[in-house]
């Protein structure tokens, strides 16, 4: 804490010190705090998309293999699933690329 | 009763009337507000840019910053090289951060004098999107040639295993468009819509009086509080797609290190 003393005398260099440390720490935080906010909707639209993009681009070539070469209903299952499976990848990926 | 419809934002009316061979062509108020968006980018980087001097002035700082900003997200997401695609990049930056910056207006001088947010519809999205793809499958073909597939075929994978993780791989890469084009258009559309549903509930609270309309004081907080984070959105959704486009350019310009 500083101390106060008469104004005559020389400053403390301590207490600058522990000023600006304060200051510091209280900038941080506010910048932690205007950092995390946004990030967390913003966050939920982005692993969203990954992985409605993955099960929707599956689906896709699904039904575009049945279409070629008439192996419906199995190519659109097969092409879910995998979908599903590029989706999970896909948010792993995001997850993976936020951390770094 | 005022209208309070939460999409009738999203509409869109032509201007001029235009039309090829039964094609309606026709400059819309979305076709303004593109024009609009890549005019003020040219202009103010222009008038930014006119009386360059070694000590920048205001508006000169803000230019420098901003090409800064994206030169450094292309060096650190694509490397060294990724900066050939630095006017593509930045381009894509400019014209998605100023889309989305003019449909923060809810009143604008334009037919109608509504505001127009061009990135809450998908085709535009979905447009700067495989924009984006063609130029990566392209450039990767054209530079790497059939090495370019290498991106389908992880290293460190059992041969047998690749019979599944090719198609999975294959996947991912085309879900990459469609993930990239539905978020900056879902987040464009959510934001607006809410700010929208929240406008709304102050006119209904303040129509039916009394108590009522004191109470409008609340969702009027809300619209306040929403539209300094749908600033925010506005420019982080700009800085994705543009971080997402580097790190896509990153698999054409060196494939096989993921």
């Amino acid at each position: 804490m500083s101390s106060h003393s008469d104004h005559t005398s020389k400053p403390d260099p301590d207490d600058f010190e522990h000023r600006l440390a304060a200051k510091l720490k209280a900038r941080q935080e506010r910048e932690a705090k205007e950092q995390a906010g946004p990030s967390g909707w913003s966050q939920g639209i982005r692993y969203g998309s990954e992985f409605f993009g993955g099960v929707l681009a599956g689906t896709g070539l699904g039904l575009l293999v049945d279409w070629f070469f008439g192996w419906s209903p199995f190519g659109l299952l097969t092409g879910v699933i995998l979908g599903f499976v590029a989706g999970a990848l896909n948010i792993v990926r995001a997850v993976r690329s936020l951390e770094k | 009763m005022a209208d309070t419809n939460p999409i009738k934002q999203f509409e869109i009316h032509p201007i001029a009337e235009f039309s090829v061979a039964g094609l309606n062509l026709s400059f819309t108020n979305s076709s303004y507000f593109m024009v609009l968006a890549v005019g003020l980018t040219i202009g103010l980087l222009a008038v930014a840019t006119s009386r360059a001097a070694l000590v920048p002035g205001r508006a000169q700082s803000v230019a420098e910053l901003l090409y800064e900003f994206v030169a450094d997200l292309v060096r650190s997401s694509a490397g060294n090289d990724g900066l050939k695609f630095f006017p593509l990049v930045f381009t894509l930056f400019a014209f998605i951060l100023m889309a989305n910056m003019l449909g923060m207006m809810p009143y604008f001088p334009a037919p109608d004098f509504h505001g127009f947010t061009v990135t809450s519809h998908l085709i535009v999205t979905v447009a700067l999107a495989m924009l984006v793809m063609v130029i990566v499958v392209g450039y990767g073909l054209f530079k790497n040639g059939l090495k370019f597939f290498s991106i389908f075929f992880p290293a460190g994978v059992p041969a047998p295993l690749y019979v599944i993780v090719t198609p999975i791989e294959i996947i991912s890469f085309l879900s990459r468009p469609i993930s990239l084009s539905i978020r900056l258009f879902a987040n464009m559309l959510a934001g607006h819509i809410l700010l929208k549903v929240f406008a709304g509930f102050i006119v209904m609270l303040g129509a039916a009086g009394g108590a009522l309309a004191a109470v409008g004081i609340l969702p009027f907080l809300m619209v306040v509080a929403l539209t300094a984070l749908e600033f925010l959105v506005a420019f982080l959704q700009a800085y994705v797609f543009a971080v997402l486009t580097c790190i896509y350019l990153n698999d054409a310009l060196h494939p096989g290190h993921h």
